[in-house]
């Protein structure tokens, strides 16, 4: 078949056509409506805000904290000295 | 720090999209078709995943390793109705993670370290990090004991493990990571396959239900058994790794109904084949049972083989070689989301390794390391297994406590905080897990440092 003969509305210049761009554009578009605002990336990219902690509450995980520090080195003597 | 290759979105009121964006967007254009036209199982089926994922990953090679052990040595008295119980309780952590997730959209390390404060959020990574460190290497042993009942050797199961990371990760889609792993963690029906096989007396399994009283032996023993079987059904990783994976699923508050059907499918499926490694176990109860090293050779397969035949010996060992596979993947992938998460560089399956470098690093590397390990001359492999289930129970509590905050943090959840009949399950499963962690590993100092008798 010679470009001759072609139809007037195929491109044959090599680049997108301008209704495949659109149509990519529309896909993107429902792509888009299924997920909801605070899924997008660039939303989630954002810190949230720091939860104000209680003094008591502050006091409390550090207590938790260093009882299972110590609780866990226990455990870690334990296995190497089983080891020997 | 690698960034997201982010393109202008055709819509101007829309965020700027992202590669992630729109994968996950064609994932969830599925979910709301299949709401649409009511089809239900459909919807199932496309919502299903992480909460199977978290309760059958944990059924890894320790821990039917160790409900083997406890048949073998205990037969099935307390355990039978020990091990559904522990699944619940795990169902109740987990069900918060999947809930927070789908609510918040974000991972429990960086909701921590950003709600929380840096110290709390490098802590939680920091247990994470160590905890999965001991356990991969405790799944590349049990796949090695798996290949050793077929003469096969350390190094196979090193290439073995980590093939199946690389393999999985590549494609760059969340969705064909989670159906690969979830294709393989069904073959953790091979333990209820190899109880089958061991002819048990289905009398004496239903009568274990009457939960009878805990079978003799010392304090310190008991301690170790309860401490390494609760390590065996809830630990920190799958608490990063719901929360994490809901909301790279992209699940909303709409799917959380779905979520719990996940969840609590996965529970039920790993209650079930964890008892059938039990019961498979007991059989060995009468024959030597007590005797048998586990991780010393490929001690169970071949004590099975024994007893009940080649085929219940080697549907064993396949077990063995599937669960430390499945839980060598959700495990880095957990360690991936934490390192991600608290970088603050792009964490999900569904950016490419170009996207997400430490997400993906992380996630080979943690693999790596740990089979290094099992190729050490001389490493003691037998101790560091036992003891990743003990070590995960003891540093349990903080990501419970931290958990119950982010559950109930009214300006993260809104309407989905937790009732306040969960949070009493939920402190109380804190104190159990926490009393019987601390306990073992008191006492067992103070009896190595011979400060009370041995």
């Amino acid at each position: 078949m010679s470009l001759q003969t072609l139809p007037a509305d195929v491109d044959t210049s090599g680049a997108i056509p301008e209704r495949d761009l659109q149509a990519q554009e529309r896909h993107e578009d429902e792509l888009i409506m299924h997920l909801e605002r605070d899924q997008f990336v660039a939303e989630t990219s954002r810190p949230v805000a720091r939860a104000p902690l209680s003094a008591s509450a502050r006091a409390g995980l550090w207590a938790l904290r260093i009882f299972v520090v110590i609780v866990s080195l226990m455990v870690v003597y334990t296995f190497v000295s089983q080891l020997h | 720090v690698s960034t997201p290759v982010i393109t202008a979105s055709p819509l101007l009121h829309q965020p700027l999209l992202t590669d992630e964006d729109l994968a996950r967007s064609r994932d969830r254009a599925r979910v709301h078709r299949a709401r649409r036209q009511h089809r239900r199982w459909r919807l199932l089926w496309l919502l299903v995943g992480p909460g199977i994922l978290a309760m059958l990953g944990e059924n890894d090679g320790p821990s039917m390793i160790a409900y083997a052990s406890d048949g073998a040595q205990y037969g099935l008295g307390f355990f039978v109705p020990f091990i559904p119980i522990l699944f619940a309780m795990a169902y109740v952590c987990q069900e918060m993670c999947m809930r927070v997730g789908a609510v918040t959209h974000r991972g429990y390390g960086e909701l921590v370290l950003q709600r929380y404060g840096r110290v709390w959020g490098w802590f939680g990574a920091g247990d994470l990090t160590l905890t999965n460190l001991v356990t991969l290497v405790a799944e590349f042993v049990a796949i090695r004991v798996g290949l050793a009942y077929f003469h096969l050797g350390s190094a196979v199961a090193v290439v073995l493990g980590l093939a199946l990371v690389v393999f999985t990760l590549s494609g760059g889609r969340y969705w064909r990571w989670e159906r690969i792993v979830l294709g393989l963690a069904l073959f953790n029906g091979l333990f209820l396959v190899a109880a089958i096989l061991v002819k048990p007396h289905v009398g004496s399994v239903a009568g274990a239900f009457a939960f009878t009283p805990f079978p003799g032996g010392s304090f310190n023993t008991l301690l170790l058994l309860l401490a390494s079987t609760i390590g065996a059904t809830v630990t920190p990783w799958m608490i990063f790794f719901q929360q994490s994976a809901s909301a790279d699923k992209g699940m909303t508050p709409r799917d959380i109904t779905h979520g719990r059907y996940d969840t609590a499918a996965g529970a039920i499926l790993a209650a079930v084949f964890g008892i059938g490694a039990l019961v498979a176990g007991a059989a060995l109860l009468a024959h030597g049972g007590p005797g048998i090293q586990g991780f010393a050779g490929a001690g169970f397969p071949q004590a099975l083989e024994h007893v009940a035949g080649g085929a219940a010996g080697a549907v064993f060992a396949l077990g063995l070689v599937e669960a430390g596979a499945v839980a060598i993947l959700t495990i880095s992938a957990s360690t991936a989301y934490a390192a991600g998460e608290c970088v603050g560089a792009s964490h999900s399956f569904n950016s490419s390794p170009r996207g997400a470098a430490v997400f993906y690093a992380a996630n080979i590397g943690v693999a790596l390391l740990a089979a290094a390990v099992i190729l050490i001359p001389g490493a003691p492999l037998l101790s560091i297994a036992l003891n990743a289930n003990v070590l995960a129970t003891v540093l349990l509590p903080v990501s419970l406590v931290l958990m119950m905050m982010l559950a109930n943090d009214k300006g993260l959840m809104g309407q989905w905080v937790n009732r306040r009949s969960t949070n009493v399950i939920g402190i109380a499963v804190i104190a159990f897990v926490g009393s019987c962690g601390a306990a073992y590993g008191i006492d067992s100092f103070l009896r190595v440092t011979h400060v009370i008798g041995a």
